[in-house]
């Protein structure tokens, strides 16, 4: 099997050969590249072609949401992990809407990251336990303050299960072939799952998912 | 003015009062005269008439008729003498003595009898006693000219002394009146002077007022700018560090042996305090200054304010704000994200109200904001905390309007107006 290749993008050296020395602890993984910026990781992604990205937001020159959004849309291939101190959800839905599948703690990095990684290859998505926490308390301590109902009541048991694998990262037609439905089938139960839940987007399907707890 | 007035009253009765003096003195006086002339007349024309008659009897009854001429005549003078002016003193002296002498003519003659009486009277009567009369005449005459003289004299007198009241009018009017003058200028002067004071001190009270202002607007700014770099420094310095520190200590525990416990002990108590510092600064900038504020703009740093003060407090804090307003310049944004944050923290404090409302509307040239909450309202005419205060200020700053409406049991609304450069 072949290593994951990795781009590490932080600012702080001290940050960088921390994750460096923890990456290459493992066997199948390699840090082909290291940028101290926004804009140096979008040069390198591009030039290194890496599977995955470990970015940090709060970067010189161009922030790591920006730098996810450019990678994401230059090389679709990448998979960009968002390895932050921000745990507000504003960072999270920005991050996820830039096309970032990972949003992890700094300081649950060490714990977390090689399952990040690893969920990320394989097209899912992968948030720090401490994130998923954050976000389920907001969402809910929201839904009890606003007095409105959960709607995911009100999602049938195939919707539920579209629901699931699109947050997971599934693309429509790997969704199609999993359930055995038709294409046309898997994305009128995805818009009606938008419209049932009042989200505009699949980062905020994601978050959502988070939130309630469905993914991981 | 008044001085002057009184003055001149007082001057103008004196000269009336002296002017009736003079006159009256004058008629008594010339009524004296009169008489006495008179006297002397009748008194020759008696001892004629004395001199004349045969009948004893007759010739009796004028030398009565003559005594009592004599006494009016006397008396006549006593009078003339008691008005007397000092000019007619030596005249009226030697009329005096010539009619004394005329009396002892006469009462000479009154004591003539028979041949001598009929003899030398006539003798008498035409000689000395018509030049002496005619000496007392005139006498009686001069008296009467000086008289008349003194009397033309005080009128003289009088008009000098009206000329000199004019003039003491004049001169009193004339001083009077650059006494005005003078006042009038020194009033003005000083008025004028005062004026320039108080317009010296209203720019002054202004000219402070406006330096306050900036002053505070600077102090505002400045510290706005500090919680910007101290958060930004936490966050990105020692956050940052304390994160790799972290991670180092997850790589130092995997390097460890399985064997040694203790180091991995130790190793795991180092996380947990770096892990729980992380925290600690994570809030600590979010609290100074939210990055999102920075990073992403007005809305999300709203939003994480809502759900902060709803986690904290148990305040439904609802946001409806357009997410175009986040693109707003950075002195804007600041300013409302502090009045959402003055204006919620005073709901939390004082309203005890169960839901706000903050509301962002942006149109072309301003933007509006309210932050509106059901809670138990306050006289907003009477009381005016510090916390309003700063939010006015800064709203002022920004050349915006800053309202609270608030009544007791009716909520409590703050709403701003800002005005956006185009």
């Amino acid at each position: 099997m072949c290593a994951i290749r990795i781009l590490l993008a932080d600012d702080h050296t001290v940050m960088r050969s921390g994750l460096r020395l923890l990456l290459e602890r493992q066997p199948n993984l390699e840090v082909v590249g290291e940028a101290a910026d926004g804009r140096e990781a979008v040069e390198l992604a591009e030039e290194k072609k890496p599977d995955v990205v470990v970015m940090d937001i709060a970067m010189p020159r161009l922030n790591g949401v920006e730098a996810a959004r450019q990678i994401v849309s230059r090389s679709p291939q990448t998979a960009v992990a968002i390895l932050s101190m921000h745990s507000d959800e504003s960072y999270v839905i920005r991050s996820l809407k830039a096309g970032a599948r990972a949003y992890l703690l700094k300081d649950s990095a060490e714990a977390d990251l090689i399952a990040a990684i690893h969920a990320i290859t394989e097209g899912k998505s992968f948030f720090s336990p401490a994130v998923r926490r954050i976000l389920k308390e907001d969402f809910v301590h929201h839904l009890n303050e606003v007095g409105a109902e959960d709607s995911y009541e009100l999602l049938t048991k195939r919707e539920r299960e579209v629901l699931q694998l699109v947050a997971e990262g599934k693309s429509n037609k790997e969704v199609a072939s999993l359930l055995n439905l038709s294409l046309y089938t898997v994305e009128t139960h995805r818009t009606h799952i938008l419209q049932k839940l009042n989200l505009h987007s699949v980062p905020e399907l994601i978050l959502y998912a988070v939130r309630k707890g469905i993914i991981s | 003015m008044l001085v002057a007035g009184a003055d001149a009253l007082l001057v103008l009765r004196q000269v009336r009062t002296s002017d009736a003096q003079v006159r009256d003195l004058y008629l008594r006086r010339s009524r004296a005269l009169d008489q006495v002339r008179s006297g002397i007349y009748q008194s020759a024309i008696v001892m004629r008439d004395y001199l004349l008659a045969v009948d004893p009897g007759i010739a009796d009854a004028q030398v009565e008729n003559w005594t009592n001429i004599r006494q009016r005549t006397d008396a006549a003078m006593a009078e003339c003498a008691a008005a007397l002016d000092p000019a007619e003193a030596t005249p009226f002296r030697t009329l005096q003595a010539e009619v004394n002498v005329y009396w002892k003519l006469l009462e000479l003659i009154s004591e003539m009898q028979g041949k001598d009486k009929r003899n030398r009277g006539a003798a008498y009567l035409s000689s000395d006693l018509v030049r002496r009369r005619t000496a007392m005449l005139a006498l009686v005459d001069r008296i009467d000219q000086i008289s008349t003289r003194e009397l033309n004299s005080g009128d003289a007198k009088l008009n000098v002394t009206f000329d000199r009241l004019r003039l003491r009018l004049s001169v009193m009017l004339g001083a009077t009146l650059g006494a005005g003058l003078l006042l009038a200028t020194f009033t003005i002067r000083r008025t004028l002077h005062l004026e320039n004071e108080l317009q010296r001190r209203y720019e002054e009270g202004v000219r402070a007022h406006q330096e306050l202002k900036e002053l505070s607007a600077r102090l505002v700014s400045a510290q706005e700018e500090e919680r910007r770099v101290i958060s930004r420094e936490l966050h990105d310095e020692i956050g940052q560090s304390l994160s790799a520190l972290l991670m180092e200590a997850g790589n130092a525990a995997a390097s460890v042996p399985q064997d040694s416990a203790e180091v991995r002990r130790h190793v795991e108590s180092i996380k947990k305090l770096a892990e729980a510092s992380v925290n600690v600064i994570r809030n600590m900038t979010l609290l100074l200054r939210p990055s999102m504020l920075d990073d992403f703009g007005l809305v999300p740093a709203l939003e994480w304010q809502a759900r902060e003060v709803s986690k904290r407090t148990g305040l439904r804090v609802h946001v409806a704000a357009e997410e175009s307003a986040s693109e707003l310049p950075d002195e804007h944004k600041t300013c409302i994200y502090r009045v959402v944050q003055e204006a919620l923290h005073n709901c939390a404090r004082h309203s005890h109200a169960r839901s706000v409302k903050v509301v962002v509307q942006q149109g072309p040239s301003k933007i509006l904001l309210s932050v509106e909450d059901d809670g138990r309202g306050f006289d907003a005419r009477r009381v005016r905390g510090l916390g309003l205060v700063g939010m006015e200020e800064r709203v002022n700053h920004l050349g915006g309007a800053f309202e609270v409406q608030s009544r007791p049991g009716a909520g409590t609304r703050v709403a701003v107006e800002l005005p956006l450069a185009s």
